[in-house]
């Protein structure tokens, strides 16, 4: 665990966050209030339409909005290499690139100089999510979960504050979103990584998150909680019936 | 694989055969229907004392000085005329309309604005190249997935990073097609404006088989013509196939 003075220091700080579109006049984020510390895992659930995809695009910088987003402090005024985003699309590798330049890329771009220092660094974290041995492949030669699993060593591997990831394990069948879960957890333990995490799935969200959001109509906050069971959560998981009841009821009286 | 080429190969022993077998018949005269060694060894002479080599070699020169010009003024048209929508739907108009007029029918223009030589070679070898490859520029530029000019943003690309790093290997694959289609039409429209021009300066493969015929050379005419087959198979499997096969094909872009 890091120390606590890391901890005070909210890594996001949202306050007041509200975006809406015009024409038709439409409220996306309503006074969006939160605070993400340095490790947690947040899991954002919601309905389709409930804007936590348009919240995680305006954290990234992709989007223009009203109110308070800093990391660490700074505000966020467009895209930058502290917030790395992970998408759902399975497309986020550039095809042109093997694996290994798709993170010594970046690295570059970043200012790392030297050549070896960022072969060692792209490997180091291919190595992390297991898929140093396909380090010469291109993306197109990659199931869908290792591609995920390449976007996330990418983020990992430009040091980014925080990991925002938009619902990146969707697209996969059950048996590698369950896997890919499993890692997931692992590899952020490990790293303590900071990550903010939109899923529409309540066992996703129990699974992965220590703490848990809920997003209703017109992107409010009915939900921000601390998830009280113990890793690693399995439906048999003291609470676990409860918490799934809990979440689904919000869920289902906000749609 | 092998059977394809097999068959394509006892195709053009047939041809050769039949002509020959045509030629013995004596159905037409010697002097416009000539023997297949007759065109053998025009085809030896051609190079040997006639310098065609010199000339396929001028005239390819002249054809990727006009290529490059071509290629870049493209760029530089379809880069500026983004700059707002009046421009992209000025520079759409005039795409449109110049595209439609086929190189030779600017002979006269080349003619009389930079006399007969390579300058007028030049101009209608840009003309040829510059039109298809906007239209590729453009098309290619805007039909790039957003998710990856956003995961460029994301890494700190902005401006010409972003279109040297995310937009031209994106659209690698339209631009290809654009060069391809402008070196076709670039390739008929030099050998066209050799033969008109006749001479002077313009010593290149088109004016060599005009000289033949003046000089009532049918094996000469026919020698040339095969060499011209050649130049466009060396081109097209050679280097276009070669091209491909080490960017999209390997990149797993190819529809």
């Amino acid at each position: 665990m890091g120390d606590d003075t890391l901890n005070t220091e909210p890594v996001l700080h949202i306050a007041n966050l509200h975006k809406e579109y015009y024409n038709p006049t439409t409220l996306v984020l309503s006074d969006l209030s939160f605070d993400l510390y340095h490790e947690d895992f947040l899991c954002i659930l919601g309905p389709s339409g409930c804007g936590k995809s348009t919240l995680i695009r305006c954290i990234a910088g992709f989007e223009k909005y009203q109110g308070v987003i800093q990391i660490k402090g700074k505000d966020v005024e467009g895209p930058g290499t502290d917030r790395i985003m992970v998408f759902q699309d399975f497309n986020q590798l550039f095809p042109w690139k093997t694996v290994l330049n798709n993170l010594t890329y970046p690295l570059k771009l970043n200012g790392m100089t030297d050549k070896n220092e960022r072969r060692e660094k792209a490997e180091e974290y291919l190595d992390k999510v297991n898929l140093l041995e396909y380090k010469d492949y291109y993306p197109h030669q990659l199931s869908g979960g290792m591609k995920q699993r390449v976007a996330i060593a990418r983020a990992m591997a430009l040091g980014s504050e925080i990991v925002l990831m938009d619902e990146p394990f969707a697209a996969l069948d059950a048996m590698s979103r369950n896997q890919m879960q499993d890692e997931l957890i692992r590899i952020k333990e490990k790293e303590k990584m900071t990550v903010l995490f939109i899923t529409h799935n309540i066992q996703e969200a129990i699974s992965c998150g220590n703490r848990i959001m809920v997003m209703g109509k017109n992107g409010s906050i009915i939900e921000n909680m601390k998830n009280p069971i113990e890793k690693p959560v399995t439906p048999a998981s003291a609470g676990y019936g409860e918490l799934w009841k809990h979440l689904n009821q919000l869920l289902r009286d906000n749609k | 694989m092998k059977k394809k080429l097999l068959a394509q190969i006892i195709f053009i022993i047939f041809v050769l055969v039949l002509w020959q077998v045509l030629f013995e018949l004596k159905i037409w005269p010697k002097l416009l229907f000539p023997s297949i060694p007759m065109i053998g060894k025009a085809l030896v002479k051609a190079f040997a004392d006639r310098s065609l080599g010199q000339m396929i070699l001028h005239s390819l020169g002249l054809l990727v000085e006009g290529l490059i010009i071509g290629v870049v003024l493209a760029f530089l048209l379809s880069s500026l005329s983004s700059i707002n929508e009046q421009t992209a739907a000025v520079y759409n108009m005039i795409v449109c309309m110049f595209d439609l007029i086929p190189g030779i029918a600017l002979i006269p223009v080349a003619i009389l604005w930079l006399g007969i030589g390579d300058a007028a070679i030049i101009f209608m070898v840009v003309h040829s190249v510059i039109w298809p490859m906007s239209r590729s520029i453009i098309d290619g530029f805007k039909a790039v997935p957003r998710i990856y000019t956003e995961v460029g943003r994301n890494m700190g690309l902005k401006g010409m990073g972003l279109v040297f790093g995310v937009y031209l290997p994106a659209s690698f694959e339209r631009l290809f097609s654009g060069i391809k289609v402008g070196w076709a039409r670039a390739w008929r429209g030099l050998i066209s404006a050799e033969m008109v021009f006749g001479g002077g300066s313009a010593l290149g493969i088109g004016y060599f088989i005009t000289d033949r015929r003046t000089n009532l050379d049918i094996a000469g005419i026919f020698a040339t013509i095969i060499v011209i087959v050649l130049i466009g198979l060396l081109v097209e499997y050679g280097l276009f196939r070669t091209v491909e096969k080490n960017t999209i094909v390997k990149w797993g872009m190819t529809h």
